[in-house]
């Protein structure tokens, strides 16, 4: 008597423990699952204002993705093409130089904290110009999509297919940080796969083979 | 993590954590008696397991900050060189991935190896990786710095520069047209000085004996492809003979039936041991090592006279300028007796081309002796060592050690730079810039794929440094490029680096016209025992002997691994009451027997090559558990080295000894051998078939296999993946196992494991015997995963971690396998490989070399050949990528480029007009085992055999 | 079979017994403190034990690899000891199934003991699949279970998934038909135990037991039920073991036989074992009125019976062998009778063959020693029997450049060691916690044969 009340109420117990879980992390996973893993970044780069806001299609970053398996990080160099002339937030920038303008005085140069990471890690100096007496050091940024080392995906196939990035990224373009929105499982491969197989892409029939050996080799 | 924390509280504090969390459980009356409470805890504890289960570890990425021009992240590109692994030069592409070399391929394109790549080629890129190699110079076995080393060596040599004859400079085949120059350059600065080249596997008496017929010391070029009739004296030209895979490429192209006009080039071989090349003879004469120079003796007589009495004499008459005899002999006079055979059959110009000779061998033996014998008399005050190993490889090279001063450029601590006292690395070929020129007129390039891995520095730019003028490698090989093409160099240079050769206008040798050796005294064969040394295809000379794919390549003839033996004939073995593993003592040196069918009575053979320092590292080789046993002989090496029964006789390295009794001493010592069974039984199982040139002629072509009563469960609509192997074109040379095992990451699982059969190649080579024992018939049989249509593994997998694939794949799903074997067990073909272990995976260094594209296979886990399936998918995606089909011969198997003789053809059997597709409707196709209808994609081309037989001469 | 005009005239149970005499005799075992000699053999039998958990930690731990296995030879110890102990379980499902549906009356005496000893017997087997593989730790694969992987299932056409189920199910039968049969007993057990703990577990196995006649009557139905049910499973089990291996190509495994083959072997081995322990149990706990010279020669006449039906099979095997006319089925036959592994098949025939054919004597089959050693010699045979099957047909089939040999390693031994460990340390619990004799069916016999002579 007295031990079925104590079961119930730790029943309730771990039903809280596993609701306050979930609270925190979106939902209770199955160990391995890590769908909407979302972590800090070194810099805290935004998809939504560069994707979102500003337009810049995704492959002008992850050029790889079109030849390569892997879509790639962008290098750093890639940042600067823009990055080279906008060193903060443009509002900002604006705002000096009106500032300058009424004050009669050439705008102060402004450099946001998170670009100057960027500057740091190419060992640049205040004028932008690579600055011997430091050394370049590369950005370590941390991996969201990983899939296990014995999974061989391939980026090229599902571009070429006409298969948009969101569809497994999920509106990376309204993320302020991204986050795996996928849970990147077998099933949920292999489950598309077989859907494409029998709706095509948008329209146009693929051949998404469901072979074992398509990933695992 | 928190929770997890929380719970932890709650153990400690108990009560007192009440307050702190309102959904604390234990607020119910039930929370005041202990076990409840211990409950309570299990319960938090089990979801703060869940939630500490809930993420993988971090993974970091970090990408290059300025991206290198035409390099993505997953994109192999691959870099034209040449291979160092021995003189002979074949051409390379180095595959490369995120900066790293990972595999090393024959260049289709060039001229001497044309795409074919030896299984020491394949295997010298471990030698990048080799953490034992030297990554500093040493004096006197410290480690210094460059700038100490050479200040001190050039301190010891400025007094002896003045000094006639104190230095000399030792080295191999030197087939680089720039360290020959640098070494002269650097050589300048001292009186007397003089370069000295010597090849631990010598022919210095072919050279010498052109010297005295034609007036030339140079290596002729052996032309196969044009050669109608072959007679080789004990010349293991497929093996390890001079340039094998230049050898094997020519001899298969004269000798395959679907290309080859007829006839096809028939080969009768003359030794005394059971060697590569002698498995392939049409006809083999088994006779004693000293006969054999008296065969020759006898041929040329016959030939002179115009008057044939045997076989060899008549086919060849009949075959003039068609024609080529090849001796291995030391003997300079027997060698000049093949020159004036092939003189008088007019086979200069046609089948052997002295106006682009070879520089593959251009070592002079009675300067080496001259060197040792200097040295011991204390005459040469400093000795410069590159690219060779004086004191493991030369008899008597002991005498190194009485030079006050002794330079190595080893790459490792080989036994000559044990004892130098001053060490300076060179580099690594993939590291290098450089250049070889194999034959004369074709100029390999060889470029740097990576950066160096350790503080090492190229033999050209020490030497510079040393001659006062330093300068990058890069330039001085511009620099006696720019030479040779003053004009438009730039272009010429970029071309040649994509290329990875240059065709340069040959340097005509002045041979003046044939002159005839005075015969060789006869000398009269005494009826005594002889030794024969010879190389294994593996191991060479030994420089590869740190490379532990190499010793665990399977010997192709008696398939021992890791480990040399003194191979003895049937007859001989069963006299002395010897049996495999005996230890024998030959020639002072014990080591184990094998007993080897188709050797000469008399006859003890043992292999060079073996017993170096270099394999001292192999201890650790192969799991470690309680019946394990040791990799590492009773000397703690690898083998015996038995170069120091070598002997030098008037000018030449004789690796003949006459006069050699094997004694059984009655210890054994028990080899690893991947092959204990060697006939196809009796009956004769229907598994090697063989054809003669006239049943071809008439053959019909094959079909397909029988029709079935349901229909097939697989319909292969898209690509049908299948291979053809060409038993007739296989030598058995197992660069293929090799390349398998670079490509596919298979481990290396030490002696022991191989000695309980678990070796893990892929890819193997089934040798058979048929015929007397005393003069078999041997066949060479490439067997690897047949990828049935029916496959036995795939029905009875519980968990179906092995299932067919719409294209003919037999797939392996490895995180799938949980280990039952089962699969293996009901492999008609038992080409499965299992894990029994966690196999060596803790060397970092060497773990560079894995190929990103294969999964690292795990404990308890089956694998076996994938048909490459890695390369398949990349061809197809990168055909998917251009939208259009993939193409035959698009996709090639490792096994297939890198096989010399082009026996394996890959490609899809759904488009007829693929070379597979044709072979399969060869007449010479059948399956192995196809009675048991397991429907393999595998096809096997009959071996062609003329039944020549063989005789004892 | 004891025919039945023989069994109504003589007794079963000897020494006149009555009803409270029964239960006193078989009660007497588990009331007693253990004797030095029960200690001697159950220390024995958990040092075994003990041996076997080591081995099998260590292999876990290290690899498969610490097994003699090869490339060629993928099984060998391993699935032998599970084939062997699969056989062992048979007998008890016999007795007690199929020889109850006979109404072989003799059965009551023997059954207890038989059932439990297959449910002992088919634990240390399901060992054995489980260890065997590769990556122990993911066993669980071989059973269907909804997954994010597609889902995945399993490869239903592959007799090691059939076997997981057949073996399942055998031992959940095999276990609740044992049970059944004990709660009677249990019931007459607790009703002498003394209040306390020990009274308290009898009272809760027992089910509240109160021999009504309802219950009896609803009792015998289940029990019957049961027995229809458990009767086609005597069958069924070695039919699947016997498809992991007919179902495969290797030449000495392909073979349509192997399902009857199979069985016969397992019951004859699994006589053997029953008899094994019967003779030694009889004497510890001196129960010799209840198992009777008479029972020991009827299980011996079953032996021979196999033993017969197994010679039967042996000579097929070679004959078909031989007028197939496939080169590589003549071959392994040949290899098994002279190849490296002959001594181990003559070892096989002698102890499955030669030895059993004594029992036509009906002196030897009364003679208890000569019928304790014989069947121990059957249990010998019946284990190289199946390594014979496995070994040798796996080191020598197709293609001869993949013959090897095959050498157990001492973790393989320790491990066969620590599987008769475990059986023997369940027996010998056995024997002391429960009732060792079904009393409640002997004394259902207890009536046959009136007025028990002595010289019957």
């Amino acid at each position: 008597m007295h031990s079925r009340i104590l079961t119930v109420v730790l029943v309730i117990a771990l039903g809280f423990t596993l609701a306050l879980l979930g609270s925190r992390s979106g939902r209770v996973h199955l160990p391995g699952n890590q769908q909407d893993y979302e972590p800090v970044q070194p810099i805290a780069y935004s998809h939504r204002l560069h994707a979102g806001e500003l337009q810049v299609p995704c492959l002008y970053c992850h050029f790889a993705a079109e030849q390569s398996r892997h879509a790639g990080i962008p290098p750093a160099s890639v940042c600067m093409n823009c990055h080279r002339l906008v060193t903060a937030p443009l509002g900002a920038l604006h705002a000096e130089e009106e500032l300058a303008q009424k004050e009669k005085r050439p705008p102060r140069p402004l450099v946001s904290a998170e670009l100057r990471k960027l500057y740091d890690a190419l060992a640049l100096n205040a004028k932008l110009e690579s600055d011997p007496a430091r050394t370049p050091r590369p950005i370590a940024w941390t991996r969201i999509h990983q899939l296990p080392d014995f999974v061989y995906f391939d980026h090229r196939a599902h571009l070429r297919a006409g298969v948009e990035c969101q569809r497994c990224h999920g509106p990376v373009e309204s993320m302020e940080r991204v986050r795996q929105v996928a849970d990147l499982s077998m099933g949920w491969c292999v489950n598309c796969h077989r859907e494409v197989n029998r709706t095509g892409v948008y329209g146009p029939a693929v051949r998404a083979s469901i072979d074992c050996s398509t990933c695992h080799y | 993590m928190q929770h997890y924390w929380k719970s932890l509280e709650e153990r400690e504090h108990g009560a007192l954590a009440e307050g702190e969390f309102p959904e604390n459980p234990l607020q119910t009356p039930a929370g005041r008696n202990r076990r409840g409470f211990l409950k309570a805890a299990g319960f938090s504890f089990a979801s703060a397991v869940l939630a500490g289960c809930r993420r993988a570890p971090v993974g970091k990425a970090a990408p290059n900050l300025v991206q290198p021009e035409g390099i993505l992240p997953g994109r192999a590109v691959y870099y034209a060189s040449t291979c160092t692994a021995c003189p002979a030069g074949c051409g390379l592409l180095v595959k490369t991935r995120d900066g790293r070399p990972i595999k090393l391929e024959g260049n289709p394109e060039h001229p001497v190896s044309r795409g074919g790549l030896c299984a020491v080629g394949q295997a010298s890129i471990l030698g990048l990786y080799d953490r034992l190699r030297l990554k500093q110079p040493l004096a006197g076995g410290k480690a210094v710095t460059w700038d100490e080393a050479d200040r001190a060596i050039l301190a010891r040599l400025d007094s002896l520069r003045s000094l006639p004859g104190a230095v000399r400079f030792l080295t191999g085949t030197i087939t680089s047209p720039t360290v020959a120059w640098a070494i002269g350059q650097f050589l300048k600065g001292f009186r007397e000085a003089q370069h000295i080249q010597y090849d631990a596997l010598s022919s210095s008496a072919i050279l010498d004996a052109h010297q005295r017929t034609h007036g030339v010391r140079v290596l002729p070029r052996y032309r196969f492809e044009k050669a109608e009739v072959i007679v080789s004296f004990d010349a293991d030209f497929l093996g390890a003979w001079i340039s094998p895979v230049e050898f094997t490429a020519g001899y298969s192209a004269a000798r395959n039936p679907e290309l080859t006009t007829p006839p096809l080039a028939w080969h009768a071989q003359i030794e005394s041991r059971m060697s590569l090349t002698g498995s392939k003879a049409d006809r083999r004469i088994i006779a004693a090592p000293d006969e054999i120079d008296g065969l020759v003796a006898r041929l040329a007589g016959e030939i002179e006279s115009g008057r044939p009495e045997g076989e060899l004499a008549r086919r060849l008459l009949a075959a003039r300028g068609r024609s080529l005899v090849l001796s291995a002999s030391q003997d300079p006079a027997t060698q000049a007796l093949v020159n004036q055979i092939n003189h008088r059959l007019g086979n200069y110009g046609a089948t052997i081309d002295l106006d682009q000779p070879s520089y593959q061998r251009r070592g002079n033996d009675r300067d080496a002796e001259n060197l040792l014998r200097e040295a011991d008399a204390g005459k040469i005050a400093a000795l410069f060592v590159a690219g060779a190993n004086p004191v493991y490889d030369l008899p008597g090279g002991e005498a190194v050690r009485k030079v006050p001063l002794v330079v190595s450029f080893a790459e490792r601590l080989d036994e000559t730079a044990a004892i130098a006292h001053y060490v300076c690395p060179d580099r690594h070929a993939l590291e290098s810039w450089g250049d070889a020129e194999p034959v004369s007129g074709v100029t390999g390039i060889l470029q740097p794929v990576i950066q160096p891995l350790g503080g090492t520095r190229q033999l050209v730019e020490t030497l510079a440094v040393w001659a006062g003028a330093p300068r990058p490698a890069c330039e001085i090989v511009r620099e006696r490029w720019r030479e040779q093409h003053p004009d438009d160099f730039e272009n010429f240079w970029e071309a040649t680096l994509e290329r990875g050769f240059a065709a340069r206008e040959p340097k005509q040798p002045q041979a003046r016209a044939f002159v005839s050796p005075q015969p060789p005294r006869q000398n009269t064969s005494q009826a005594g025992w002889s030794l024969v040394l010879y190389p294994t295809p593996g191991m060479l000379d030994g420089r590869h002997a740190y490379n532990p794919w190499l010793h665990e390549l399977p010997d192709p003839i008696t398939k021992v691994t890791w480990d040399n033996y003194a191979s003895l004939a049937p007859g001989a073995a069963g006299k002395l009451g010897i049996t495999d593993g005996d230890v024998i003592r030959v020639a002072g040196l014990e080591l184990p027997a094998v007993i080897q069918p188709g050797q000469h009575e008399r006859t003890v053979a043992v292999a060079l090559g073996y017993g170096s320092r270099l394999s001292e590292r192999f201890a650790q080789a192969g799991p470690e558990w309680i019946e394990a046993l040791p990799t590492l002989g009773p000397n703690g090496r690898i083998g015996w080295n038995a170069a120091p029964l070598a002997r030098f006789e008037n000018g030449s390295l004789r690796y003949v000894r006459a006069g050699v009794e094997p004694v059984k001493t009655g210890r054994r010592w028990e080899l690893a051998r991947t092959q204990d069974h060697h006939s196809l039984g009796s009956p004769r199982r229907p598994i090697i078939q063989e054809i003669s040139p006239e049943e071809f002629a008439t053959a019909r072509p094959a079909g397909d296999p029988r029709e079935e009563l349901w229909p097939p469960d697989h319909p292969f609509t898209g690509h049908r993946w299948a291979m053809t192997v060409d038993l007739n074109a296989c030598t058995g040379c197992s660069a293929c196992v090799i390349a398998c095992q670079v490509e596919n990451n298979t481990p290396v699982v030490g002696k022991d494991e191989v000695r309980r059969k678990r070796e893990m190649h892929w890819m193997r080579i089934d040798r058979y015997y048929s015929g007397p024992p005393e003069a078999p018939e041997v066949a060479h049989q490439p067997m690897f995963c047949q990828q049935c249509e029916h496959a036995g593994c795939e029905t009875v997998c519980p968990v179906l971690a092995t299932v067919h694939s719409e294209e003919g794949l037999n797939q392996q799903v490895y995180n799938r396998c949980v280990g039952t074997r089962y699969c293996a067990n009901n492999c008609a073909y038992k080409a499965r490989r299992f894990n029994w272990f966690e196999y060596a995976r803790q060397d970092r260094l060497a773990n560079l070399v894995l190929n990103p594209d294969v999964t690292v296979r795990s404990r308890g886990v089956m694998e076996k050949c994938t048909f490459c399936v890695q390369r398949i998918q990349e061809a197809k995606m990168e055909a998917r990528r251009l939208g259009r089909a993939v193409r035959d011969g698009e996709v090639q198997t490792a096994c297939q480029q890198s096989c010399p003789a082009g026996a394996i053809v890959f490609g899809d059997l759904n488009d007829p007009k693929s070379r597979v597709a044709q072979l399969m409707r060869s007449g010479r196709r059948y399956r192995v085992l196809e009675e048991i209808n397991s429907r393999p994609s595998v096809g096997y081309l009959k071996v062609v055999r003329r039944r020549g037989g063989q005789r004892h001469g | 079979m004891a025919e039945p005009c023989s069994v109504l005239t003589r007794p079963l149970i000897e020494g006149g017994k009555n009803l409270a005499q029964v239960t006193g005799d078989v009660c007497a075992p588990m009331e007693r403190r253990p004797g030095a000699l029960w200690w001697v053999a159950f220390l024995t039998a958990f040092g075994m034990l003990a041996a076997g958990v080591a081995a099998v930690t260590y292999q876990i731990a290290t690899g498969i690899g610490v097994w003699g296995l090869n490339n060629t030879v993928g099984w060998a110890f391993d699935i032998t000891n599970f084939v062997f102990w699969i056989g062992i379980g048979h007998a008890g499902t016999l007795i007690s199934a199929i020889l109850f549906l006979l109404r072989q009356r003799w059965r009551t005496s023997v059954n207890r003991a038989a059932e439990a000893m297959t449910l002992f017997a088919v634990i240390c087997a399901g060992i054995f699949p489980v260890i065997h593989m590769g990556r122990p730790w993911l066993a669980y694969w071989i059973f269907p279970y909804p997954n994010f992987r597609g889902p995945l299932w399993i490869n239903f056409r592959s007799p090691l998934a059939w076997d997981a189920f057949a073996i399942s199910t055998y031992f959940i039968i095999s276990a609740t038909f044992w049970y059944v049969g004990l709660i009677p007993d249990l019931a007459t057990v607790r009703d002498r135990a003394r209040p306390g703990l020990r009274r308290k577990i009898f009272e809760f196995f027992s089910l509240g037991w109160d021999g009504s006649c309802r219950t009896w009557h609803r009792y015998e139905k289940v029990y019957l039920l049961l027995a229809g049910l458990a009767t086609p499973l005597v069958v069924s089990v070695h039919t699947i073991v016997s498809w992991d291996f007919a179902t495969s190509v290797i030449p000495g495994w392909h073979a349509t036989i192997f399902p009857p083959y199979f069985v016969a072997g397992a019951i004859f081995s699994g006589m053997a074992m029953v008899l094994t322990l019967m003779i030694v149990a009889r004497k510890a706990a001196h129960l010799e009125d209840y198992i009777t010279v008479r029972h020991i020669e009827t299980m011996a006449k079953l032996v021979i019976a196999t033993s017969g039906m197994v010679a039967l099979a042996y000579g097929t095997e070679f004959f078909t062998a031989q007028y197939s006319g496939n080169l590589y089925e003549r071959f392994v036959f040949l290899n098994r009778a002279a190849g490296p592994f002959a001594w181990a098949y003559w070892i096989m025939v002698g102890c499955n063959v030669g030895v059993p054919q004594l029992l036509w004597f009906r002196r030897v089959r009364t003679h208890l020693a000569a019928v304790f050693v014989i069947s121990l010699l059957v249990n010998v045979g019946m284990w190289f029997e199946r390594f014979v099957i496995i070994v040798t047909s796996l080191h020598r089939d197709f293609l001869p450049a993949n013959w090897t040999s095959y050498r157990p390693t001492s973790i393989e031994i320790a491990t066969l060691v620590g599987s008769f460990g475990l059986f023997f340390t369940c027996f010998l619990v056995f024997c002391r916690v429960l009732p060792m004799i079904a009393m409640g069916e002997v004394k259902s016999v207890l009536s046959y044969g009136h007025k028990p002579k002595e010289e019957a």
